[in-house]
């Protein structure tokens, strides 16, 4: 199925436009999807590190993540919105950058994850809830939550040394990260 | 100021950093990431201040819990940061924004630090459901968390200097 028309159809709208022109109005998005994202990753770590069993099994792990990830899902659904408007202002652009699919890919992966343990693991929970170290399944969620996270964080960054109209980058630096591309397409298939 | 950016963006270090392509976008990932370690480490504390989460516990298993990570985080964020204008200079030092950062985290820290040498002995270790802080303690909590956030903006607006500053960015009497 072809999604160009609807992509294109996203960034035609009015609000696209809108976001687009406002000169103050994309660094704000900008910063409020920064700061959601740097609190999903900061208070979800904070769960993580538990199922971990970092700093130590002392703590109910029910209660601490009922107190982590009601803020978790808050900032996630900032995300989710700021993440969506700064989708929508240049929405084809980021329709073929692979590093945002990536991203994209890293947070369904995630969700997995998260899902996995909510719906598994997590229903022994009164047998490890605190006091015991956690059984392997969850520090294997932990520990993949953690690296999810983090790729989520640096496929964020890298869509914008990859989207192609980043004030940020001077041309040269781009053109390299072209002939960088090219030559690892060549590398790897191997007529370079 | 500017001429010493503009020196320094010609050296052999600064250029080697610019033109090694993954050096900036590696470096303002873990700078981000550590915003995120460091900012919901102090945002813990204050809601603990507020007693919000973890009142069960001390307040100092709550403070101990997270200050090594607010001070690594920190470290690393300055190396992060230090590496960053070493390969941007002439774009950091003509950012409004970026002096504003760099002032208000020298308050944020000095506020910090003020915070942790105030706390009297009592609301250190006196523990559980039962401590409260004043008001004055949760608005300070408050402001301390509304001041990094604005912190984290000014390092987002360094791209946007003159979007966001109009006439009062540095960028533009340079341009």
């Amino acid at each position: 199925m072809d999604l160009l028309p609807i992509v294109e159809a996203i960034q035609n709208t009015g609000f696209a436009e809108w976001m687009r022109m406002s000169r103050k109005g994309l660094p704000i998005i900008n910063w409020m999807h920064v700061v959601a994202i740097t609190t999903v990753f900061g208070t979800i770590f904070v769960v993580d590190l538990r199922l971990l069993n970092y700093p130590n099994a002392s703590r109910s792990f029910t209660r601490l993540s009922e107190e982590m990830l009601r803020w978790t899902w808050g900032a996630f659904a900032l995300a989710v919105i700021t993440g969506l408007m700064l989708f929508a202002a240049n929405a084809v652009t980021y329709y073929n950058n692979t590093a945002f699919w990536l991203k994209m890919g890293a947070i369904v992966l995630a969700g997995i994850n998260m899902a996995v343990f909510q719906f598994l693991t997590f229903r022994s929970v009164t047998h490890w809830d605190r006091d015991r170290p956690t059984p392997v399944a969850a520090r294997a969620a932990g520990a993949m939550s953690i690296l999810l996270w983090l790729s989520v964080i640096f496929l964020g960054r890298w869509i914008g040394f990859t989207k192609g109209y980043n004030f940020e980058v001077p041309d040269e630096i781009e053109e390299d990260l072209f002939d960088f591309g090219m030559r690892l397409i060549e590398a790897v298939s191997g007529f370079g | 100021m500017l001429e010493f950016a503009t020196w320094f963006q010609g050296t052999p270090v600064s250029v080697w950093l610019q033109s090694t392509l993954w050096i900036v976008p590696l470096m303002q990932s873990v700078h981000i990431v550590m915003i995120g370690i460091v900012f919901v480490s102090i945002l813990m504390v204050a809601l603990r201040v507020m007693g919000w989460i973890r009142a069960d516990e001390p307040f100092a298993a709550v403070l101990n819990r997270f200050t090594p990570w607010i001070a690594g985080g920190l470290a690393v964020m300055a190396a992060t940061g230090l590496i960053l204008v070493a390969a941007e200079p002439v774009r950091e030092f003509s950012a409004t924004s970026f002096w504003m950062k760099m002032a208000l985290i020298l308050v944020a820290v000095a506020s910090g630090l003020g915070f942790r040498a105030a706390l009297t002995p009592e609301k250190q270790l006196a523990g559980g459901d039962n401590l409260h802080f004043s008001g004055r303690s949760k608005a300070l909590a408050v402001g301390t968390v509304l001041l990094w956030l604005f912190i984290i903006f000014l390092g987002r607006a360094i791209a946007y200097d003159i979007e966001i500053w109009g006439p009062l960015s540095l960028n533009q009497r340079f341009s």
